[in-house]
């Protein structure tokens, strides 16, 4: 089985698209001969030409206005906003334009755009450049959200928002990139709303989504050589989402902690949170516990930085007082 | 036309049920088919439907344990009246309901004025405002059994009465024997309290039946014996079988209920049960799995293994188990055992003996696999190996026998192609 980096997975699964799908097109700011500021659409460019590979002008507004045309026009065009802290200049647009036409043109009109963006601390990038903003969409109906936390992931459901009728916010995280895993020799699309059980356990089931995947998993081996077992699902599609699967493992383990690296306040999973409560009350057996960052715009200091956001300890903190005893 | 709603007898061998909750309340309208209430025997939940339709007149006993037949409710037409004679079971015990619990006066009350009840509550709780702390687990699992959430101690945070003050400390398979014994060991001191340091934990429903039909087992003439099998193509053929059949978790348990089975039809003096008058022999090898629920061990059974693919062994499995856990079994999942398997493995237990469960006559003991060093071909070479050991009822089957059929399990789980 070849190894893909998390980088290299997104491209392939817009590459695939592209030479199967004469409809699917990428725009945004300099992905063309540049090949994105982080180094994701690099080749495509050669590959697929200056038609296909379009660098759009520095407007996000414009990017995801002209990305709902060409949807409404039947192509299938995938827009990149280099950071996702700049979503908000293309609010207008994907709130009240991508997330909504297809209901008020009663079904005439579909959107199928997929809005790839990035994000994440961790490396620096100061208080502009590394939110984690997904929550924002959550709520908005009419849009699906995706946040991939693997390779294959990253590549399987990539592939399904681009063939989704609807507009698909595309999350990806800027730590993620480098990492590898095997993968399918075939690309195999992974079906949105569905969560994946990373690791199975009995005790206590952390949902977390993105790089806390990563550091759940850290923290869970590290809960095994106290004796707690632990369970870690990734629910990677946040709209929609998979309750049932989520509520199952609560059932079995009894014992849930949220965790993203956004900040815990309004955070998606506080939604989580909601959702277990109405569904699994009966099966709690601890107060579900939240993980997430710390109410705070992040700091340019790398100490500071990582004192805001979650980290593995923080994880491991949490899991333990969910199977605390007096 | 008013007909009397009687406790069903819904297994072989119940003689009375508690009931736990009505799902009709007097004065409703109820159809024939469906469920009237939740009843808790000594195997599982379940909810029993009402079998004439018409309004639900009366409830005779609202909650508590009552025996086989007895008049607990009336049904019949609209405004009707209800026939006097079926006068509540005396020997019903009222199943404390929250409502019930004492008031907070008794511990907060320091005028010395109070003649509310003591003695209910003997250990007093952590308490927030009279109310008592429990986790919603718990406090589900406390509604099941019939605890009193107020006689537990909390050992959560804070004080809280989590899922394992209830029973749950209990539900691992190997504990059973020792935490029943504990409990009725409890050393009473004069004064008739509680000893220092010593907590008297009302046994759950499911508690006493475990204690009881483990006790029972122990008086039964057994012998052990033990095999290791190499599980070097088991674990090939489970590795495939999950790749072919990506919708169900295939497990090392779900081949050895497979060929325990298959070894279970081509040796039909295993698979049998003593009785005072005759041995019983069984066409059907139907295989029960040691499941540690949160209530206690469970031994759901899967039925007619013997015909059941690797997959569909594998689905019947998880389905009870599930349900084990879920607290969804029905006296059908728990009925008709032929042979038990219970597998510590992933616990890392290499070895053990299972206490039988009776009327079974034999169980088996599923320990580890682990890399061992073995002599092959005159080479030291690391094996993965499995301990296996069978517990055998000796009235009912005898040493060679039984070793036969081990022998038979043993070559089915180091070449599962024998199986066929």
């Amino acid at each position: 089985m070849p190894e893909l980096t998390y980088r290299a997975a997104v491209k392939q699964a817009i590459a695939e698209a592209m030479r199967k799908d004469d409809d699917v097109f990428i725009m945004g700011e300099d992905i063309a001969q540049m090949g994105g500021s982080m180094g994701v659409t690099q080749g495509l460019f050669d590959e697929f030409g200056g038609e296909r590979v379009r660098n759009t002008p520095i407007s996000e507004m414009a990017i995801v206005g002209a990305g709902i045309g060409a949807a409404m026009q039947g192509m299938r065009p995938i827009v990149e906003i280099m950071y996702e802290d700049f979503m908000s200049l293309s609010m207008e647009q994907i709130v009240n334009q991508a997330a909504k036409h297809r209901y008020m043109s009663g079904g005439q009109v579909k959107v199928p755009l997929t809005i790839r963006t990035q994000g994440g601390a961790g490396w620096s990038p100061g208080a502009q450049h590394a939110q984690q903003v997904e929550a924002w969409f959550v709520g908005v109906p009419g849009l699906k959200v995706v946040f991939a936390s693997s390779p294959n992931d990253a590549r399987g459901l990539l592939w399904s928002a681009i063939y989704d009728d609807n507009p698909v916010i595309f999350f990806e995280h800027r730590l993620l990139y480098p990492i590898k895993e095997e993968v399918g020799e075939k690309l195999e699309p992974i079906p949105l709303g569905k969560a994946r059980v990373v690791r199975e356990g009995r005790d206590v089931t952390v949902i977390a989504t993105g790089p806390l995947v990563h550091r759940a998993l850290k923290a869970a081996e590290e809960a095994e050589g106290d004796g707690i077992s632990v369970e870690v699902i990734d629910p990677r599609t946040l709209q929609p989402l998979d309750v049932d699967g989520l509520v199952a493992s609560v059932k079995k383990t009894n014992r849930c902690v949220v965790a993203h690296e956004a900040v815990t306040r309004m955070g998606f999973g506080a939604e989580v949170v909601a959702v277990l409560q109405e569904q699994a009350f009966d099966w709690l057996d601890a107060p579900i516990e939240r993980v997430g960052a710390k109410f705070a715009p992040l700091a340019f200091a790398p100490a500071m930085e990582q004192f805001v956001i979650p980290q593995p300890a923080d994880v491991l903190a949490a899991v333990k007082r969910t199977v605390a005893r007096a | 036309m008013s007909s009397e709603v009687k406790l069903p007898r819904l297994g072989q061998g119940m003689e009375a049920g508690t009931i736990v909750k009505w799902l009709k309340a007097e004065g409703d309208r109820v159809e024939k088919g469906e469920p009237l209430f939740e009843v808790d025997t000594d195997k599982a939940t379940q909810e029993v439907e009402a079998e004439v339709a018409g309004v639900l007149l009366k409830i005779a006993v609202e909650s508590g344990e009552v025996p086989v037949g007895e008049t607990i409710a009336v049904i019949g037409d609209e405004g009707e009246s209800v026939p006097d004679k079926s006068k509540p079971a005396p020997e019903a015990k009222e199943q404390p309901s929250e409502k019930a619990a004492p008031e907070p006066v008794s511990e907060t009350d320091t005028s010395g004025g109070s003649h509310s009840d003591k003695s209910v509550t003997s250990s007093p709780q952590v308490t927030n405002g009279g109310r008592v702390k429990a986790s919603p687990l718990a406090r589900r699992l406390a509604r099941e059994q019939g605890v009193e959430l107020g006689g537990l101690k909390g050992t959560g945070p804070e004080g809280r009465i989590i899922a394992e003050d209830v029973g749950r400390s209990e539900s691992r398979p190997e504990a059973a024997r020792p935490a029943a014994a504990a409990v009725t060991d409890v050393p009473q001191p004069a004064g008739g309290g509680e000893a220092e340091g010593v907590e008297a934990v009302p046994l759950s429903k499911i508690r006493a039946t475990i204690a009881r039909r483990l006790t029972q087992a122990w008086q039964v003439p057994v012998f052990q014996l033990t095999v290791s099998a190499d599980m070097t193509l088991a674990n090939e053929l489970v590795g495939r079988a999950r790749e072919l059949n990506p919708d169900v978790r295939i497990t090392v348990t779900d081949l050895l209920a497979k060929v325990s089975a298959m070894a279970l039809a081509r040796h039909k003096d295993v698979n049998v049960q003593f009785t005072e008058e005759a041995l019983l022999r069984f066409r059907d090898a139907n295989v029960g799995i040691a499941v540690a629920a949160p209530t206690g061990l469970v031994v759901p059974v899967i039925h007619r293994a013997e015909r059941l693919s690797l997959a569909e062994t594998a689905r019947a499995r998880t389905d009870i188990v599930e349900r084990a856990r879920d607290g969804k079994l029905t006296q059908r999942d728990l009925e008709g055992g032929t042979f038990t398997i219970s597998n510590l493995g992933m616990f890392g237990v290499e070895q053990f003996t299972a206490v039988l469960n009776p009327p079974q006559a034999a169980i088996l003991a599923v320990g580890a696999t682990k890399d061992t060093p073995v002599v092959r071909n005159g080479e030291i070479a690391a094996r993965p190996l499995m301990t296996m050991t069978l517990t055998v009822d000796h009235r009912a089957v005898d040493g060679a026998e039984a070793a036969d059929f081990l022998r038979t399990v043993k070559t089915f789980v180091e070449e599962p192609a024998l199986a066929l």
